[in-house]
């Protein structure tokens, strides 16, 4: 049996003739993982169906084992969502009653429910704030409290969608600190699904990068980083003009980037490096290949879609 | 503020959760918090839900004492009559006037005679009780909208079972304002007026039991129909509210301008289409109307003619139209 906790076969969602998702397949394994792309690339599109919100317009989808058209309920159960809409929930009701009632929807008993309610506002951190009502709260509360309705009735799969949108860099680091924790602590598999890059690489490892209603690209954080090495950085003293120089006259494409002079890789690069400097009585002080940062990986799948059009 | 502090959060995870016992309770339960947490959340915070009902016990309070005080009078003066016909002549009218503001304002009872006085004590109510049906429940759909909660709730629930907690809410708050207070007033007749066979005026509270289920049914249609269609209270609310009100007054109105008599109630008047109905409801047939000067008189229970599936086909109409608006909203627009 597939541990993968999602898979989707050929998953399709038009509204109407606007294009939603197209073709969408995908197997989502366990821990965290990083929904990647653009606002409209469909992220919030493939969630919604995944949740039932919406129904697909064609292809199907198992979420831990459920078929979302026919077991649906069993799905719901299983999953706690953080909606990407900044809630305004029920102004004038208190947290704790809030986040109960959200429990009892998932089928939690009223005692469980509440004490469950209390657990998860302690876990997100207003456990003090919680008889407040959540009229009173300030953004990021609301966002804890979204995440504490998700967690209510124990779910097993988190699906965060751009939870840290409109929060400032404290509270920005706090909710991304409890997702990430969420699979430590918890042992809860995590989806985040953002459109910042390193929201994505600071709290899962692996990612899919949506465009367009389709699938980019999908695989570890690690693999897709570190699969292209695009150039070399080097350091350098003494006649660095001149050893700059030598490349060029070369053919060879130079950049200064962050205080390292950055050779894009081409033939015999690492060579020519090395008569340039020669040539140009420089000393190389640091000689290594740049690591790809996600933000690479995007710019470079992105380009490459823009010149296939 | 909490979410300033990280050092609080730590301190905090380490109680962790207690265990989930894993115990997940039926989709009827679900359905039913919806309505429960609406109602024990409108109960809290509605001042005016607190004030309608106390001012409904009094009435009937009120209704009470004219009723017993006159009870001997009214036997002697006509010794046929029964405690079980003051009871349901009583009752019948005080039931119908809750739709009906034409009724009260004029002063007219529903066609039981107002010998009792009846008509004047429960009449403010009726105002009332659409009012604050109105203030409250415009917001059961709207709200979601306004909140952005619908995606929370769809998120765990069927959109029917949504819908199904929305008019579950909405029914408890009719129950309450509306149902419960006239069967209480039922019994407190009952005991009070003595002398009579339970099970021969079992039909009148089985009719007001209908009845007022009926009205709750069509305003819960009616108010979640407008509530579904804007994110915003106050335009739901005064929508419904004025469609509601305008409904009960253009057909008096009119006859009045052209100096007709209003007699009973008219099919035209949505609401009174519940009042009619009534009249199916406890077997009695006979309808006379004055519409704009012209009298007609419909027999609904003569086996001829199809009047009376008129009735109920109109009343149906607004009752399956305000659902399938609801039900369109909420599946289509909502989920877009």
């Amino acid at each position: 049996m597939s541990s993968d906790i999602i898979t989707t076969d050929q998953l399709s969602k038009f509204y109407g003739s606007i294009l939603g998702i197209h073709e969408v397949s995908i197997k989502v394994p366990p821990g965290g993982v990083g929904f990647l792309g653009p606002n409209g690339a469909g992220k919030t599109t493939l969630i919604r169906t995944l949740l039932g919100i919406i129904r697909p317009t064609k292809g199907t989808a198992h979420v831990l084992g459920y078929n979302i058209k026919s077991e649906i309920n069993q799905v719901r159960d299983r999953i706690g969502y953080i909606p990407e809409f900044n809630t305004s929930f029920i102004p004038d009701m208190t947290a704790m009653k809030f986040v109960a009632f959200c429990g009892r929807m998932n089928g939690l008993a009223n005692a469980e429910s509440k004490q469950r309610a209390s657990d998860s506002l302690y876990y997100v951190g207003l456990g003090e704030e919680r008889y407040r009502k959540l009229g009173t709260f300030s953004l990021g509360m609301k966002q804890k409290v979204k995440l504490a309705s998700a967690l209510v009735h124990d779910p097993d799969i988190i699906i965060a969608d751009e939870p840290t949108n409109g929060l400032d860099p404290t509270g920005r680091n706090q909710m991304l600190d409890l997702i990430k924790n969420l699979q430590i602590d918890q042992n809860k598999h995590v989806i985040l699904s953002s459109h910042l890059l390193r929201d994505v690489e600071q709290t899962t490892d692996y990612a899919i990068v949506f465009s367009e209603g389709e699938i980019l690209a999908q695989g570890k954080i690690k693999e897709l980083t570190s699969g292209q090495r695009t150039s070399i950085s080097v350091k350098v003293k003494f006649n660095e003009d001149l050893f700059i120089r030598n490349l060029k006259d070369k053919g060879y494409e130079v950049w200064d980037e962050g205080g390292f002079i950055e050779v894009k890789i081409s033939s015999d690069t690492e060579k020519a490096i090395f008569n340039a400097a020669y040539t140009a009585g420089t000393e190389i002080r640091y000689f290594g290949s740049r690591s790809n940062t996600l933000e690479d990986v995007f710019v470079d799948l992105f380009q490459n879609k823009e010149g296939i059009k | 503020m909490s979410d300033q502090s990280t050092k609080n959060d730590a301190y905090v995870r380490k109680f962790s959760f207690r265990p989930f016992t894993g115990l997940r309770r039926g989709r009827i339960f679900r359905m039913w918090s919806i309505s429960w947490q609406w109602w024990i959340h409108e109960w809290d915070r509605s001042r005016a839900i607190k004030v309608l009902i106390g001012f409904q016990i009094f009435i009937l309070f009120l209704t009470n004492i004219f009723v017993l005080t006159f009870k001997d009078i009214q036997l002697q003066a006509d010794p046929t009559l029964t405690t079980g016909q003051i009871l349901e002549d009583t009752l019948i009218p005080l039931v119908r006037g809750i739709v009906s503001f034409q009724t009260r304002i004029r002063g007219e009872s529903a066609g039981h005679g107002d010998e009792f006085g009846t008509s004047f004590s429960i009449g403010g109510t009726s105002l009332f009780i659409l009012l604050l049906a109105v203030l409250v429940g415009s917001g059961l759909i709207a709200d979601d909208i306004t909140n952005k909660t619908n995606e929370i709730y769809y998120s765990k629930l069927e959109k029917y079972e949504y819908i199904m907690g929305k008019f579950g809410a909405f029914f408890i708050f009719g129950n309450v304002m509306i149902t419960l207070p006239y069967v209480l007033e039922f019994f407190l007749l009952y005991i009070g007026l003595g002398n009579m066979d339970f099970l021969a005026v079992l039909p009148v509270l089985v009719h007001v039991i209908l009845f007022t289920e009926l009205v709750n049914i069509t305003y819960a249609a009616i108010i979640l129909a407008f509530s579904s269609l804007t994110g915003r209270r106050l335009y739901a609310g005064l929508t419904t509210f004025m469609l509601l009100f305008l409904a009960n007054m253009i057909v008096p109105s009119l006859a009045f301008a052209q100096g007709g008599e209003v007699g009973l109630q008219l099919l035209t008047d949505v609401l009174t289409l519940l009042l009619v109905s009534s009249y199916l409801l406890d077997g009695e047939s006979i309808i006379r109307l004055d519409l704009l000067g012209r009298e007609h008189t419909l027999n609904l229970a003569n086996g001829i003619g199809i009047e009376g599936w008129m009735i109920i086909g109109s009343l149906g109409l607004f009752i399956f139209l305000g659902i399938s608006i609801v039900i369109l909203q909420v599946y289509r627009r909502h989920s877009a």
